[in-house]
Order: C-alpha cells, then sequence, then structure tokens
C-alpha cells in the first residue's frame, strides 16, 4: 500500500511538472497581450544587417538588398479608460500603413502594424512592448500612453527602441526624450517622441483662451491621479503667471457615487470659472451633480471631456462649456482627412491625426536611414522632421524626394512636427464649445501665441 | 452651504451603502461567509435593472422591481452553485471562493457587456430651501438654505422602506425569526426544528434582493459599467464591520456614519486633503474596531 501511493504521488508529481512545463512553454509561444491585429513577426526588421547604407549620416534611400517586411508595433487601449479614442487612433495607423505601402513601402519593404492592447495598465504595457519587440520584430514602437510611459521610463531606455507615439500629454516628458539636437550622437538620447503636443502646450492654450475671455479667478474639481493633477499644473502654470487667480481647489477620488460635498465645497468660494480634470465618467457623475445643484458658472473642461456622451448625460445645462485640444489641423491635414476616410468612419478625436503622423514619420526615418533598425530609426527622427529640405506631406512625397538625393522636412497632419530637442512638437490649440448637437470647434489658439509661454529649452 | 447640507449628501451617500450593506452583513451573520463577489452582485443587478428599463414598458420603478427580482434569482443560482456545496468548509475556504468568482464574474461582465458605461434616462427635479437661516457656529455654519433632488429622496426614500421591511421579517416573520436564531446558534436552530438550509437559501435570495436595489439606485446616480458594484465594496464591507458583522441594524449605522465622515470630511478637509475622504472613514473604522472590535452594534466577535 505504501508503494502504492508513493507511485501515484510520484505519478501526479510527474503529471503537474509536465502540465506547468507545458503551460509555461506555450505561454512562451501564445501572445497574452490580446488583440493582435496583424504579423506574423516579420523577418526582416530589426535586425542589423539591413542594407548598411547611410546609417549614419546619410540620405541612403532603397537601394535594394533591404528587407522584406519591416513591422512597427503599436501598443493600444482597446480596453481600459481611453478605449473610446482607440478607434480613430487605429484607423489612421491603419490608413497610414496602407498608404505607405501604396507608394512602396518603406526600402520597398511592406510595412506591417501589429496591435495589442494594453488596456491603459503599466504592467500590461511593460509585457506588450516586450512581446512587440521581441516577438514581432517591431523597428520601432508608434503607440503608448503618458501613464504607461512615466512608470516605465527606464525600461524603455533599455530597450534603445524608438517609441514615436500619438499618446502622451504627461509634463514628465517636456524634458525627456528626443536626439537632444545631435542626430548622430545616440548616446545622449531618450527613445520617447511624440507627434501630440504635450499638456504644457494645450493647457497652456485653454489658460490663455480663459484670460482672454476675461476668467481671471478660477475653481478647479480634479481627480486625485497622476494625470488629472498633471492637467491642472500645466494649465496653472500658465494662468497663474499671466495673473490669473485660483480661488479654491477641491481634490477628489474617481468613481464615487457622489460629488455633492466637493461640489457644494468648491462653489462656496467666489470664482468666474471652474475647471474640470477627471476621466469621463467620473466628470459625468460630477457634472451630473453640478446640474443638479444649480451651481451655475462658466465650466472648462479638460480635453478628454470634449466628447457628445458627456452633453447627453449631463443636459443643455453644459452649453456653452469649452474643452481646449491639441490642434488637428497641421499643414497635411487635409491629405490625411481624404485618405482617411477611405480606410472606414471612425470619428476623428484629438489624437487621431498625430497617430497618423507617428507613422508617416517613422517610415520616413526608415527611408532616410536605408535600413531598418532601431537606432537608425533614433537618428534620423530628427532630420527627417527638423531640417531645411524639401517640405513634404506624406510618404510617398518624402520617398520621391529622398530617392531624388534631396533632404526632407516632414509636415504632418496634426502639427509641422518639428521635433524639439527633446522630441516634442508644438501646434495650434483648438477650443470646443458644447451646444446642442456635440461639442463644435469655436476657435484656435495658434501655436505662436502658445510658445511664447514655454520656455526655450523646457519642452 | 451649511452642515445641514453636507448632512443631506451624507444621508444620502449612506443610504446607498446601507441598502448593500444589510444584504452583506446578513449573509455573514447567517451563512457566515464574507461575501468579496458582492460587489458583483450589485453590479449584475444594475445591468438587469437596465436591461429591464429599456425593454420593458413602464416607469423606472418596473426596472427596479425586474433588478430586486433578477438579482435574487442570480444570488440564489451563484450560492447553489458555489457557495452551498462547500458550506462545510468553514469560512476561510468561502471567502477565497467568493474572492476568485467576484473577479470571474467582473471579467465576464466586462466581457459580455463590454467597457463602455451605460446610464439610464432619468429626470431629475431639484427643491431648493433659500430661506433657511444661517446659524454660523467660528466657521460652521449649522444651517442655512439647502437643496435636495428627486434622486436624493428617492434613494433615502428607498433605504427607509427596507430598513421597516427587514425590521419586520426579521421580528414578526418564522423566516426571520429563524434567521436570527440561526445567527445566534445554528447547531441550537437546527435541533429546535429549523430546515437551516431552507434558511440559508432565503438569505441568499433576500441578499440579491437588496443587492439588486442597491445596484440599480448607484447605476441610476452614476453609470452601469463592470465596475458599478466592485468600486463600493470597501465601502459597503467598512459599513458592516463598522456597524457590528452580522448585525442589520449595525449595518445601517455603519453605513450612515461612513457617509457623513465622507462628506463632511470633503467640505472641512484642508485643500490638500479633500481627495482623501475615504481614508477618513477608514480612520474612523479603525478607531472604532480598537475601542470596541466587535463594532458599534455587535455583541460577539465571530470566529473566522
Amino acid at each position: 500500500m505504501p508503494s502504492d501511493i508513493t507511485g501515484r504521488v510520484n505519478r501526479r508529481t510527474l503529471l503537474t511538472v509536465a502540465g506547468a512545463g507545458g503551460i509555461a512553454g506555450l505561454s512562451g509561444c501564445v501572445g497574452f497581450g490580446g488583440d493582435e491585429e496583424s504579423g506574423d513577426g516579420g523577418d526582416g526588421s530589426g535586425n542589423d544587417d539591413g542594407d548598411g547604407s547611410g546609417s549614419d549620416d546619410g540620405n541612403g534611400g532603397s537601394d535594394g538588398g533591404g528587407p522584406d517586411t519591416i513591422v512597427f508595433g503599436q501598443p493600444g487601449a482597446l480596453t481600459g479608460s481611453f478605449d473610446f479614442l482607440q478607434p480613430g487612433v487605429s484607423q489612421a495607423a491603419d490608413a497610414a500603413v496602407r498608404h505607405i505601402n501604396e507608394a512602396g513601402g518603406p526600402l520597398d519593404a511592406e510595412l506591417e502594424l501589429v496591435r495589442r492592447d494594453t488596456g491603459v495598465d503599466p504592467q500590461e504595457a511593460r509585457t506588450v512592448t516586450t512581446q512587440l519587440i521581441e516577438n514581432d520584430d517591431a523597428a520601432a514602437i508608434v503607440g503608448l500612453f503618458s501613464s504607461e510611459i512615466n512608470p516605465l521610463w527606464d525600461f524603455l531606455q533599455d530597450l534603445q527602441t524608438p517609441v514615436v507615439t500619438p499618446w502622451p500629454g504627461s509634463t514628465f516628458l517636456d524634458t525627456r526624450g528626443g536626439d537632444k539636437g545631435t542626430p548622430d550622437d545616440v548616446s545622449d538620447d531618450e527613445w520617447v517622441w511624440r507627434t501630440v503636443v504635450g499638456d504644457t502646450v494645450h493647457t497652456g492654450g485653454s489658460a490663455v483662451y480663459a484670460l482672454e475671455e476675461g476668467f481671471e479667478t478660477l475653481g478647479i474639481i480634479n481627480g486625485n491621479t497622476e494625470g488629472e493633477r498633471s492637467y491642472v499644473d500645466g494649465f496653472l502654470s500658465v494662468y497663474e503667471e499671466n495673473g490669473g487667480t485660483v480661488a479654491e481647489r477641491v481634490e477628489v477620488e474617481l468613481g464615487s457615487s457622489s460629488y455633492q460635498s466637493a461640489l457644494s465645497r468648491l462653489f462656496d468660494a467666489d470664482f468666474d470659472a471652474f475647471l474640470v480634470s477627471m476621466p469621463q465618467e467620473s466628470a459625468i457623475t460630477a457634472l451630473s451633480d453640478w446640474s443638479d445643484g444649480g451651481y451655475g458658472r462658466q465650466p472648462i473642461l479638460s480635453d478628454t471631456l470634449a466628447q457628445q456622451a458627456v452633453i447627453d448625460q449631463v443636459g443643455s445645462d453644459l452649453h456653452g462649456a469649452w474643452a481646449a485640444s491639441p490642434g488637428r489641423s497641421g499643414p497635411s491635414y487635409d491629405t490625411f482627412e481624404e485618405i482617411y476616410a477611405e480606410e472606414g468612419d471612425a470619428e476623428i478625436n484629438g489624437w487621431t491625426p498625430p497617430s497618423w503622423d507617428a507613422v508617416q514619420v517613422t517610415a520616413l526615418a526608415i527611408e532616410r536611414a536605408g535600413e531598418a533598425t532601431p537606432e537608425a530609426i533614433q537618428r534620423n527622427l530628427g532630420p527627417v522632421s527638423r531640417g531645411e529640405g524639401t517640405t513634404v506631406g506624406t510618404f510617398a512625397e518624402g520617398k520621391e524626394a529622398l530617392a531624388n538625393g534631396e533632404e526632407i522636412t516632414y509636415e504632418g497632419a496634426a502639427t509641422p512636427v518639428d521635433f524639439t530637442e527633446h522630441g516634442n512638437v508644438f501646434g495650434s490649440v483648438t477650443i470646443s464649445t458644447a451646444e446642442e448637437g456635440g461639442f463644435v470647434e469655436t476657435t484656435e489658439v495658434p501655436a505662436e501665441d502658445v510658445r511664447e509661454y514655454v520656455a526655450e529649452g523646457e519642452y | 452651504m451649511g452642515l445641514l447640507q453636507e448632512l443631506i449628501f451624507g444621508l444620502v451617500t449612506g443610504s446607498y451603502i446601507a441598502i448593500a450593506a444589510i444584504g452583506f452583513t446578513l449573509i455573514y451573520g447567517i451563512v457566515n461567509m464574507i461575501n468579496f463577489a458582492y460587489g458583483e452582485y450589485l453590479t449584475l443587478g444594475a445591468f438587469i435593472g437596465f436591461l429591464a428599463a429599456n425593454a420593458l414598458p413602464g416607469p423606472l420603478p418596473v426596472a427596479v422591481v425586474a433588478a430586486m427580482i433578477g438579482g435574487g434569482i442570480v444570488s440564489i443560482v451563484l450560492a447553489r452553485g458555489f457557495f452551498t456545496p462547500i458550506n462545510h468548509t468553514g469560512p476561510v475556504p468561502m471567502l477565497l471562493t467568493s474572492i476568485g468568482l467576484g473577479i470571474a464574474l467582473r471579467n465576464a461582465i466586462r466581457l459580455v457587456g463590454g467597457r463602455s458605461a451605460r446610464y439610464f434616462e432619468t429626470e431629475t427635479a431639484t427643491f431648493r430651501f433659500d430661506a433657511i437661516p444661517d446659524v454660523p457656529v467660528g466657521p460652521v455654519d449649522l444651517l442655512g438654505g439647502f437643496f435636495v433632488t428627486s434622486e436624493h429622496l428617492i434613494v433615502i426614500g428607498s433605504a427607509v422602506a427596507v430598513f421597516v421591511s427587514i425590521h419586520a421579517l426579521l421580528t414578526r416573520t418564522d423566516v426571520g425569526i429563524a434567521m436570527r436564531a440561526m445567527g445566534d446558534d445554528e447547531s441550537l436552530a437546527r435541533v429546535r426544528g429549523i430546515d437551516t438550509q431552507l434558511i440559508r437559501d432565503s438569505v441568499w435570495v433576500l441578499a440579491g434582493v437588496l443587492a439588486g436595489l442597491a445596484g440599480v439606485l448607484m447605476a441610476v446616480q452614476t453609470n452601469v459599467s463592470a465596475d458599478t458594484g466592485f468600486s463600493h465594496i470597501l465601502q459597503i464591507l467598512s459599513a458592516a464591520i463598522l456597524g457590528g458583522a452580522g448585525s442589520p441594524y449595525g449595518a445601517i449605522l455603519g453605513a450612515y456614519v461612513i457617509g457623513l465622515v465622507l462628506a463632511v470630511s470633503t467640505a472641512f478637509l484642508p485643500s490638500s486633503m479633500t481627495g482623501l475622504s475615504s481614508a477618513m472613514a477608514f480612520v474612523i473604522l479603525i478607531a472604532v474596531l480598537l475601542v470596541k472590535p466587535s463594532g458599534i452594534a455587535g455583541t460577539e466577535v465571530r470566529e473566522a
């Protein structure tokens, strides 16, 4: 009997070890990042051997011998707090890839985009980014949010793969990222670039507009997360520097069933307008409470709240509220819009044109480099965006100019995409006002107006 | 605004929590388990109510009744499927099972229902009482003008109706008296001829009905999403423990203490600390348990 028991235990142990080993083995092969959209791993991108031409300084162009497929990885918000913005961003990236391939592709290779869901969760983003680079052979990453980049900053630097992202507004990135103005020397580089204007710029634009409208005293209600605080801090840095004052600031927990106590406290103070910086669901609860309580005064909303759902749920009391978002109209916006419309019917939001720009400028960097290695892309992102060369609005134009031996400067759909030394872009700020049918773009604060409030070298 | 207005806000918040906390504490007191999946019962109630509001003719109360019935059915089905078979294993395995069930349910709801929030279509009327005189004491105004909304009144009214019904059930019906007997001593109750499994099932149904009601009320105020109930489970748990785990009357008291602390701390904490109002509620919980480990209305510390 004892030997039977021992035998049974051994068999169980064996099965357990075999099962665990099998699962572990499978987990290495199967992606759990979810919603991988395409890509078989590619076969050439990210390799060191490319075709080797012009990797240091040059306009190597596509002279044959390059990879058959080049992969870009896109960590996305297919689920999570910002999933409602992802369809437009995905469609813009897909449209850009289609356009690039129709133009012959970078280095005459087929460009593939592999998209995986992070749920805007830093740990998931770490896993997904690793999978995209290690399993899918992505030469560049064209996604990631502030709340993913900030905690993963050191990890992303260690990867030494350029992250060109349309998402992050965080002031954390104001002085981090880019090639530091020395494209040939990657030793001082930080491997993150963003094609969307930072919070510093569009919150600055919002603050400038508020002051122009005569709102000189402000109340603030914001969520207690880093992103919400960062938005308010960016706003206040310009608002207070230019004479605005804050009468009361109330910070609240997100997901509460009621914000009446916080509103009651806020509206005891005397101010002209109040700034709301909260995620959409909590903001709808708070603004519904505001409407029920009849508190009145001018609401100023953070950029993610310029959504039809907010008006639908809060009602007509919200009419007249405005939000400042990154401008959508760069020099090549019309071209983008035309190609985008052919791809599908997802609504364009403030992060849609930057998504197009991220794919375009990265593909142009590969074309200029003559190879598809991460380092070559990193070296060429600056030169194709801020140089003195021929102005191009699409990859097709850029490929042709590079083939003619010209230097190029990409002018984007969202902004002119003149990367600063820290990998940031300036652009106009759009003011959208809530009306019966939705948020309507009412005015635009030019990039130059905002730029004068941002210190040189600090963005 | 004055303290009176803050007390009204606290009463409303406390009412949401109290309705759910009664169901939670009944399960603890009679089935002898902490049901961490209870937040998902609220969520399911909210979803059932939302579906009913869109599918059934009639006003919102019809959807509320549908959510209560649906909540009761879901609760007994889940109990029969996951908790009754392990009833004999004791509170810790059942607690762990409930944690796992909660995670599974939450993700299943997210998978089926999607991530996006849904909203009940409701109209809210506001009633103002601005003629109330100020009674300032130092920096605090004890009275002053205030307002209530129709939603506030419905939530408080629903809570009062639940309290009266639960009191009547526990004191005037055989089932309620049997529940109290089981809560005191299950073995003795069984010896006296009480069908303890039937009473357990009754508790599961009752807790599900209350979860359905609380879920819809919370969803009307906020939204219907996979996290509707989960985001409130800590407050519900705290109310039940603060009042004395297992005691419905204690849970009501605990819920209102937490609701009032949330409201008053948001109103009177320094500006830099207003985001910590929930933490203040837990500070109160810890303080009460240090002084009286059985909670405000509790009479015993149960073995766990």
